[in-house]
């Protein structure tokens, strides 16, 4: 078993002909949050998509190098995707819960269409379980039955992190969770990747460096497909090595 | 002060034109209603209940009202699984070669004279098997049907947003359950408003059903493989008759048929939930 939860190993990835990342070696410790940084553009959500294999969703993406979750090169012979996303949750940038789902089956839909629980009780239980863990049971439990519209943007996330929660995958991805959220929904969403991190591995994209600073063990730094700098947050916040890094976290830099 | 009235103006004026417009474009189509009211009601008043339950010969519409629902149900058994599977393939499938000539071939079909449909079905079902038949002309119709709703149905599903395509397949699911259990659910609204066009269109035409249903008035002899009628075709019929009585049934049947349209079609189509994003 690898001491990694995410590594990466020259790690390229294409839209069409343009080169997107370009070579990238990352490795993401266990139970810790992992914030992605870098300015709009740089590649940050294509980047994720690649540790789930999302990316093959979009035709013109190709993928070279190779992406280790907890070890295994996801993208060796024989390696089905869907086995893969099942240990590694996402959340989106813009907050999608099925629409024509309750709020309930939001959180179902998943255990309910991959066997995962045996009896009615049990899916009960798990999605009580995530939306706690989500910090949203209590503002919803009164109305389980309602649609996700008549909830607020910062709920609306909550629940999608629910959905990806019941699955109880290893890694949850979180592709700015925060960027279309309240500051109150911020800072909630915030709180609970504390939470979080001591049974999930956490990578987290983000465009904020504050962001970055208030939540994350680890960070790393990405600037047009390449990896500028990494390592301990508090570390690259107060002595960055790298030019780039400290313009990008001084806020020179956008 | 001038630039403003001058400006309000205008914006009245053009206010006035749209309004003219859409008057004008939709007049014909109260002037339909108003003159099928009108024109069928007193024939309908005056057999009263007769005229939906009975045969032709006890003036009523009878075996074609309830030909009308047969074929509309045997096309939709037959049209409307493979409409929906092309629909979702077209969606799923975009490049692959049968994705671009289905898109294709459907917009052809979606143009084609249907009174040909009737020919080509009269050749390949009516003539071997020797005799009209509510199959063949169920089988007509459903090749009418099936473009419509292949075409609503790739529409609706191109409309979900990409996210939801993502969030799908982001919970480990397979292809399968991802379209089936997911999407088309999210697209149930577009997808059903396809089908309801789809049987409209089917409950209202003539054309296919003239060389392949046969027609069947006198009785209610209902069967697969036995000629039906229909009410599109019951009008048709009559109205070719020189006789004033015939003329008076098919106003009533053109009533009926109507009442079908807006009593069938506008509440589900109501009913169906907009989902909200
Ligand atoms: N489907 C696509 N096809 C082609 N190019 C794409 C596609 N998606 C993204 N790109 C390009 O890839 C680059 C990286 O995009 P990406 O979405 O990964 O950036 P990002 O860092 O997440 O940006 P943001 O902070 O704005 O979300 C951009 O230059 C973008 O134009
Ligand atoms: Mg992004």
């Amino acid at each position: 078993m690898s001491d990694f939860a995410i590594e990466t190993k020259k790690l390229r990835i294409y839209y069409g002909e343009n080169e997107i990342i370009k070579g990238i070696d990352l490795k993401v410790p266990k139970n810790v949050v992992f914030a992605l940084m870098g300015p709009s553009g740089c590649g940050k959500s294509t980047l994720l998509r690649a540790f789930n294999r999302l990316l093959e969703l979009n035709k013109e993406a190709r993928v070279e190098g190779e992406v280790l979750i907890l070890g295994k090169n996801v993208y060796g012979n024989g390696v089905n995707p869907i086995d893969v996303r099942k240990q590694v949750g996402m959340v989106f940038q813009y907050p999608n819960p099925f629409p024509h789902l309750s709020i309930y089956d939001n959180v179902a839909i998943g255990l309910k269409l991959n066997h995962l629980v045996k009896s009615k009780e049990e899916l009960d239980e798990r999605v009580k379980w995530a939306l706690e863990k989500a910090f949203l049971w209590d503002e919803v439990k009164g109305r389980l039955d309602d649609y996700p519209a008549s909830l607020s943007g910062g709920q609306k996330q909550r629940l999608v992190i629910a959905r990806a929660l019941a699955l109880k995958p290893k890694i949850l991805l979180m592709d700015e969770p925060t960027a279309n959220v309240d500051p109150i929904g911020t800072r909630k969403i915030e709180e609970l990747l504390f939470e979080l991190k001591r049974e999930y591995t956490i990578v987290l994209v983000t465009h904020e460096p504050m962001q970055a600073a208030r939540v994350s063990d680890y960070v790393g730094f990405l600037y047009l497909g390449k990896l500028v700098e990494v390592g301990l947050t508090r570390e690259i916040f107060e002595k960055p090595k790298h030019e780039l890094t400290e313009k990008y976290v001084t806020g020179v830099l956008v | 002060m001038s630039g403003y009235r001058i400006r309000k103006g205008k914006e009245i004026a053009f206010f006035l034109a749209i309004a003219i417009l859409t008057l004008i474009t939709i007049l014909p189509l109260f002037h339909i209603i108003a003159t099928v009211f009108i024109n069928g009601l007193p024939s309908v008043a005056e057999k009263g209940f007769t005229f939906l339950t009975g045969t032709l010969s006890e003036g009523g519409i009878g075996p074609a009202i309830i030909g009308t629902f047969v074929l509309m149900f045997l096309s939709s058994l037959i049209g409307l699984p493979i409409a929906l599977l092309v629909g979702i393939y077209a969606y799923e499938y975009p490049d692959s070669l049968i994705g671009k000539w289905t898109k294709t071939l459907l917009q052809i079909m979606l143009e084609f004279p249907t009174i040909l449909v009737g020919v080509f079905v009269m050749n390949i079902i009516a003539i071997p098997m020797g005799s009209y038949s509510a199959f063949a002309g169920a089988f007509a119709l459903a090749i009418i049907l099936m473009p419509y709703v292949a075409v609503y149905t790739h529409e609706a599903m191109r409309q979900i947003p990409f996210t939801y395509r993502e969030a799908s397949f982001g919970l480990g699911l397979t292809r399968i359950k991802v379209i089936f259990r997911l999407l088309v659910p999210l697209s149930k609204r577009g997808v059903l408003t396809g089908v309801l066009i789809g049987m409209a269109k089917v409950a209202g035409e003539t054309a296919p059903l003239l060389f392949t249903a046969g027609g069947l008035y006198q009785s209610y002899s209902i069967g697969i493989f036995k000629p039906v009628g229909a009410i599109p075709l019951l009008i048709y019929t009559l109205v070719q008759s020189p006789s004033k009585v015939d003329h008076a049934t098919a106003w009533g049947a053109s009533l009926v048929l109507l009442l079908i349209f807006l009593l069938v079609f506008i509440p589900v189509r109501m009913s169906l939930k907009e989902v909200k994003l």
